[in-house]
């Protein structure tokens, strides 16, 4: 298990050179004169010569790449050409936020996917089946900001049944009735991404139950005078699971693209209404922050469902761990 | 005689005729844009007119004829759908081919760089480089085609993987046909069908991606994008503000449901017509 779990570390610090690396390439390989990517070009001639030298743009893009990482290491992801804050800062005070609605999310896709995806295995080709398939296509097919805004048009506009942006009503109240009132604010954007996501987490619990139902163990148990009941809790189920959570892990990545939309309807104060305001105001710094912000998240989200499949599959638990 | 079973099973997919009919229409609707409607443009003299016999759609706030908009719109979809399948495949064949085929080093980083991009996050890498290097439709499209091919090269590879074991390939190698022979033409050939399917999802991803670009204000200001109208609509507060003209954001957001839908019922058949035993 060990040996696992230090080639997946391994992956995941990777994935998060690559991108900073690609964070690095994207500002110095396009045709846009970098300087003007990283340093506000409102800010006096000194202080841009000053902050040109700090990033070390006269130098080699070798030199140039030692200095963006040991600048990264520090913290230090540049300044906010909005508001002239450290990025860092910037991008804290949001991540909370972000991770807050991706966990409910999560949760609520996995307590709601897998009993639906199972049930829809072992209902293989009957009525719920079927339109559960049906659901699948359509949810896979969903544009964010279409189910965002028809849900603002029924629960806003309509029926004022919920709120229509932010995450609670300024000024923020104390205690409990603060958490009821994020709550409240967080209902529409969860159940958005909901729809997006739970569609993958259906298809995966279905597709692998149905492949476990089929596997003579499964037959061997029924042979044995076990019940259905027992045989899909105790035998299949914990087999079945295992692609679907490697799945939910892989998909995080491309939840964070639904946030982003998400978040940006909702004025949700999380990293994705963030990129959304960097990019009206062409806020460079606060961009490739956020995507490398973004990438570490997704990262250790999945380096944490690693952990969980290791501890789901035997073979990895108990064996040297080739998986 | 493969040919044969294929068109049957897939005529006998009802589902799969929408989708290949919804395709059609669509690919119909983008080529012949001109000839159906003007391009809209400047400012109409029915500003947010709701649907009517003379604008099906309705109006926008400028007063242009959102069918109209939507038919260009589709246009663009198409374009962008297009530079992105080809650039996709341009990467991630070769790419799947290559890591499936040859054991050892360049298969297993191949195979790793896969990996990392299936996880990378990767709608917010594409909204940087958009933001960087601005906007226009082809940059758009160039931008989401680049970061499209980690799944098909999942695909390529996995099928490569179990072609390379078979034994007409080992026949070709003890023949002496050159590798990129072997690569390119025997196994390509046998694999074809699982790439298709990943194709045509692609195509509705890349729609998906555009408009979301398009959405958060990174499409191009000058041509017409199903994004781009549900942008001006949210602009505009058309949608918890009174007055609520819910025709200007409904109109093209089911668009772009109906073309993904379209592409993925499309897939699905072709996956079904060549897996005919996956069905029972």
């Amino acid at each position: 298990m060990a040996d696992y779990i230090f080639r997946r570390l391994m992956k995941s610090l990777l994935t998060v050179f690559i991108s900073i690396t690609l964070t690095f390439l994207i500002i110095r390989l396009m045709p846009a004169d970098p300087v003007s990517l990283m340093v506000d070009p409102k800010l006096s001639p000194e202080v841009q010569a000053q902050m040109r030298s700090n990033f070390g743009l006269d130098k080699p893009i070798y030199v140039q790449f030692g200095i963006y990482i040991a600048n990264l290491l520090k913290g230090n992801l540049g300044y906010s050409f909005k508001t002239r804050e450290p990025v860092v800062l910037v991008l804290l005070q949001r991540l909370p936020w972000t991770i807050l609605l991706m966990l409910t999310t999560l949760v609520i896709s996995l307590s709601v996917g897998l009993p639906v995806g199972i049930i829809a295995a072992k209902k293989r080709n009957q009525i719920f089946d079927r339109v559960v398939n049906v659901l699948i296509t359509l949810s896979i097919s969903i544009f964010i900001p279409f189910i965002s805004f028809a849900f603002l048009y029924v629960f806003g506009y309509r029926l004022h049944l919920l709120p229509t942006g932010g995450a609670y009503t300024p000024p923020p109240s104390l205690g409990f009735k603060y958490v009821l009132d994020i709550a409240r604010h967080s209902i529409l954007p969860t159940l958005t991404l909901f729809l997006g996501n739970a569609a993958t987490i259906i298809l995966y619990s279905r597709n692998s139950m149905i492949d476990v139902l089929k596997e003579d163990y499964i037959r061997t148990a029924f042979a044995k005078g076990w019940n259905d009941r027992y045989v899909t809790r105790q035998h299949a189920l914990k087999n079945a699971l295992i692609p679907t959570v490697t799945i939910t892990g892989l998909m995080i990545g491309s939840m964070m693209g639904g946030a982003i939309m998400t978040e940006t309807i909702y004025a949700w104060p999380g990293v994705g209404r963030l990129i959304y305001d960097a990019v009206s105001a062409m806020d460079y710094p606060v961009l490739q922050g956020a995507f490398l912000m973004l990438s570490i998240t997704v990262v250790a989200m999945n380096f944490i469902t690693d952990l969980i499949v290791a501890k789901l599959d035997p073979r990895i638990r108990l064996a040297g761990g080739r998986a | 005689m493969s040919q044969r079973s294929f068109t049957s099973t897939f005529r006998k997919n009802r589902l799969g005729l929408v989708g290949f009919g919804g395709v059609v229409f669509f690919l119909l609707l983008g080529i012949f844009a001109p000839l159906i409607t003007s391009y809209p443009k400047g400012y109409g003299t029915d500003i947010m007119a709701s649907p009517s016999f003379v604008h099906l759609f309705g109006t926008d706030g400028l007063g242009l004829d959102i069918l109209s908009e939507i038919i260009w719109g589709a246009r663009t979809s198409i374009y962008v759908s297009f530079i992105a399948v080809a650039l996709a495949f341009a990467i991630g064949v070769p790419a799947g081919l290559v890591s499936g085929y040859i054991r050892g080093f360049p298969g297993a980083i191949i195979d790793t760089l896969i990996d990392v991009f299936l996880t990378l996050p990767v709608l917010p890498l594409i909204i940087v480089i958009a933001a960087v290097v601005g906007s226009s439709i082809t940059n758009v499209a160039i931008v989401i085609g680049l970061f499209s091919w980690p799944s098909l090269a999942r695909v390529t590879r996995n099928a490569t993987l179990r072609v390379t074991e078979m034994q007409f390939i080992e026949a070709a190698r003890c023949l002496g046909i050159k590798q990129r022979v072997i690569l390119f033409k025997h196994i390509l050939i046998v694999i074809i069908g699982p790439i298709l399917v990943n194709l045509t999802l692609i195509m509705a991803t890349s729609v998906l991606s555009e408009a979301g670009l398009s959405f958060l204000g990174l499409g191009d200001p000058s041509t017409w994008s199903w994004g781009t109208i549900i942008k001006k609509a949210w602009d505009a507060g058309a949608i918890i503000d009174t007055p609520n003209p819910y025709w200007w954001w409904f109109a093209p957001s089911l668009s772009i449901v109906f073309y993904v839908v379209c592409f993925n019922l499309l897939g699905n058949a072709i996956n079904d017509a060549l897996n005919p035993k996956g069905r029972e």
